[in-house]
């Protein structure tokens, strides 16, 4: 009875590690030893508890190990890891999963992307969610593949959209109760953008919502004819979730084409959004459109990070909101009502927000044939890297660019699968940008500090409990930093451009730093 | 028709279309203007109006060019970015703008090669065909590269574009030694090689100060160093820098 009592104990040993529960999930943040879901919690905060690796001790910080995924480019992937695996997804449908000892291989996915794929950035992947036995994960051609987590045998593979009409994948998955929660990419191809959900253990979808109103619904006459039907309203990056409304919020992209706004007059909904829709039907409550008929590319699609805090001395269930246009939003996640907003970067294209939050727009700022200047540039203040909130600081902590472009427009026929931008944006001469980590108090939108970089970071956030934030850069610089103050405290040369946000977990109870750098796989623990 | 296709012919399939250089002239613009300038007089990039290119002659040559680049060059590919049908717009648009008559460029070429090694000075700075110093930008092929109103821009107001590389670093150490040059800077250390062709390398926290300026470290007074004569002859010689046939 006792060998019986044992064996068992043992095979729930096994099964656990490589389980992740739906209450785990919702559990994430009491767990500093796994990085579980995307956002680390449902939050989307990017923060640990863990704070062995803390501002006296992170000068003892080192390398452990380094894999070599022999994918070219930078991987913008945040891993998964739970049960002594990290679980890492890398460009053109590659994935692996790595020994958390040692970073040997322990399984190695690969689908070959189809010839003809439209895509505007790379095939680039943003991550696993995982759910029970399982992973799932995006694949470039808009496929989403449900793998076993202990073998990575594919156990069902949908086909979300054509890719062969310009939709292409690369976030990383939300999981919410038995669904998996997708965005889609190609606003650049004229496609009409939406936010999936499927069944975890079928994969049948269960539902969709259009971030384009189609003629006829709500939202809908903020489109001109038939417009809405190439509207683009990418959703590609994860949003979260707060189980307790039982909403997901997710940002969205830009309305398509991207700089030619005359073809689709209106305010062009649900595009340039923060949308927050019930995780059960996929209906829509509330929206909030940071960017109007926007003409400069500035997706919204930012992590919507949730905060409980206190604003004008009452306590407000939050979403904050670091927008490629330059604005930091602060909003009620009950209904979207705007309840903070400030510049962090250059701005020139506005004057302000009306009390509703709308745009004051500076006129003569579209894009012409012959170039306009306008700051930010096409890549906006903030695009998509990863945002994160310490409630030990209380600050918000993002990548900021510091720049303007020359915004380009010309008349373009639409033509199904191709590119439909009309025009693009090109470097302002002998004005080149620089980066920033931003720390902005939610409560207030006002910037704490910030460290400027010589150059734009597409790298991510993390921060902890030791009272650091850890980020990258694109000279491959691994940095921690002062969370109170912004001071660098410590940094690595990895020899490879970081796009992707730090993670931490424990290792044998040890605190650990992971980071994806140029072709390769990186974990750092103290020394001493 | 699919792109792959698209991509293959060896002439341009709209060469016959009227609409074809309009279209390709409004491409145009964002992608190439750049570097070639609004009417392809060119500037850092080489002269599109005088129908020869040092990357061949036919549509598929310019069609490659643009999909593609030219490596070991500053001409990046646009093929992720630019569809078939608008490249091959473009190259229409690029053949309308041909001239096929030669410049007249003023000024006596074997003169001006002496100016550069002497009176100039320019060869302290610039190579040509592997002599000269290394501390600004290599010329043994910039009569290919540049189109002359820009060269006799760079000549007399070389401050009005400067890429980054050549961007000038002052480092100031603690006890305010100053070191210019031109280099690399990150967020945590910097390179300089300085005038002398001395090469340095510090972190940024052991030095007092750091300023990378848009500016280049050339003298901006060549239109009072040398006479208008001079001047042409210098230009003359540097318009017939035009190295090997490829690029390293």
């Amino acid at each position: 009875m006792k060998i019986a009592a044992l064996l068992l104990t043992l095979i729930l040993a096994v099964f656990a590690a490589t389980t992740v529960t739906e209450q785990q999930l919702r559990d994430a943040q009491s767990d500093p030893g796994s990085w579980l879901t995307y956002g680390k919690n449902y939050s989307g905060w990017r923060y640990s508890g863990l704070a062995e690796i803390n501002t006296a001790t992170v000068s003892r910080l080192a390398p452990r190990w380094i894999y070599q995924t022999g994918q070219a480019g930078s991987p913008e992937t945040t891993p998964l890891v739970f049960g002594a695996r990290m679980f890492v997804t890398e460009s053109s449908n590659h994935a692996d999963v790595l020994d958390l000892l040692t970073g040997k291989q322990i399984w190695h996915y690969h689908k070959a992307s189809p010839q003809g794929l439209s895509m505007c950035c790379g095939e680039q992947n943003r991550g696993f969610a995982a759910l029970g036995g399982k992973l799932f994960k995006l694949n470039i051609e808009a496929t989403l593949v449900a793998l076993d987590a202990r073998s990575g045998a594919v156990l069902w593979e949908k086909q979300i959209e054509d890719y062969k009409r310009g939709f292409t994948a690369t976030g990383a998955p939300l999981v919410v109760k038995n669904k998996v929660v997708v965005g889609i990419a190609g606003a650049e191809f004229g496609t009409r953008g939406f936010i999936d959900a499927y069944d975890a253990n079928t994969g049948d979808r269960i539902w969709r919502f259009y971030t384009v109103a189609a003629k006829g619904e709500p939202g809908g006459n903020t489109w001109d004819g038939d417009a809405w039907q190439r509207g683009g309203g990418s959703s590609w990056i994860t949003g979260t979730y707060d189980p307790d409304l039982n909403l997901i919020y997710w940002g969205t992209g830009n309305p398509g084409p991207g700089l030619d706004g005359d073809v689709r007059a209106g305010d062009n909904l649900y595009t340039c959004s923060l949308v927050a829709i019930d995780a059960d039907t996929g209906k829509l409550k509330w929206y909030f459109q940071f960017t109007p008929h926007d003409t400069h590319d500035w997706d919204a699609v930012a992590d919507p990070v949730l905060i409980d805090m206190m604003v004008n001395g009452r306590k407000v269930k939050t979403v904050v909101q670091a927008d490629r246009n330059g604005f930091f939003y602060a909003l009620d996640r009950t209904n979207g009502k705007l309840l903070r907003a400030a510049p962090y970067t250059e701005m020139t294209w506005t004057t302000g927000l009306d009390a509703d939050g709308r745009p004051k727009l500076v006129p003569g700022l579209d894009p012409s044939e012959d170039g306009t200047k306008v700051c930010p540039g096409l890549g906006g203040g903030h695009n998509w890297s990863a945002t994160a909130y310490s409630p030990q600081t209380q600050l918000v902590y993002f990548g900021s660019t510091n720049g303007c472009g020359l915004f380009y427009r010309n008349r373009q026929e639409f033509h199904q699968g191709q590119w439909y931008q009309a025009s693009t944006e090109a470097t302002v001469p002998n004005e080149p940008s620089t980066g920033a980590v931003v720390a902005i108090d939610p409560a207030t939108a006002e910037t704490r500090w910030r460290f400027e970089m010589v150059t734009p970071t597409s790298s991510g956030m993390l921060t902890t409990a030791g009272g650091l934030v850890f980020t990258g850069d694109g000279q491959g610089y691994l940095v921690a930093l002062d969370a109170r103050t912004g001071k660098p405290l410590w940094h690595f040369q990895t020899g490879g451009s970081i796009k992707a946000p730090p993670i931490t977990y424990t290792l044998n109870g040890k605190q650990q730093i992971a980071i994806a750098a140029g072709s390769s796989m990186m974990t750092f623990a103290l020394v001493n | 028709m699919s792109g792959a296709c698209f991509a293959q012919q060896t002439q341009n399939p709209l060469a016959g279309d009227p609409q074809a250089a309009a279209g390709g002239g409004a491409a145009f613009r964002p992608y190439c203007t750049p570097c070639h300038g609004v009417r392809g007089q060119g500037g850092r990039g080489p002269d599109l109006t005088r129908g020869v290119y040092s990357v061949g002659d036919k549509d598929s040559d310019l069609f490659r060019t643009i999909a593609n680049g030219v490596p070991g060059t500053e001409m990046a590919g646009f093929a992720s970015d630019i569809r078939d049908e608008d490249i091959w717009r473009i190259v229409a648009f690029i053949r309308s703008l041909a001239r096929h008559d030669v410049p007249n460029i003023p000024g006596d070429r074997a003169a001006g090669e002496k100016l550069f090694w002497s009176k100039g000075g320019c060869g302290s700075c610039h190579v040509v065909n592997g002599k000269g110093g290394r501390l600004g930008p290599q010329l043994t092929r910039i009569g290919r590269e540049r189109s002359f109103a820009y060269l006799r821009e760079s000549v007399l107001a070389p401050n009005n574009d400067v890429a980054a590389e050549y961007a000038t670093i002052t480092v100031v150490k603690h006890d305010g030694a100053k070191i210019t040059g031109i280099g690399d800077l990150d967020n945590f250390s910097v390179q300089v090689t300085d005038a002398a062709g001395d090469y340095y390398s510090f972190l940024r926290s052991d030095l007092g100060s750091v300023t990378r300026e848009l500016r280049s470290l050339m003298p901006d007074s060549y239109g009072r160093l040398l006479a208008s004569g001079e001047i042409d002859d210098l230009l003359a010689y540097l318009v017939s820098l035009r190295g090997a046939e490829t690029p390293r």
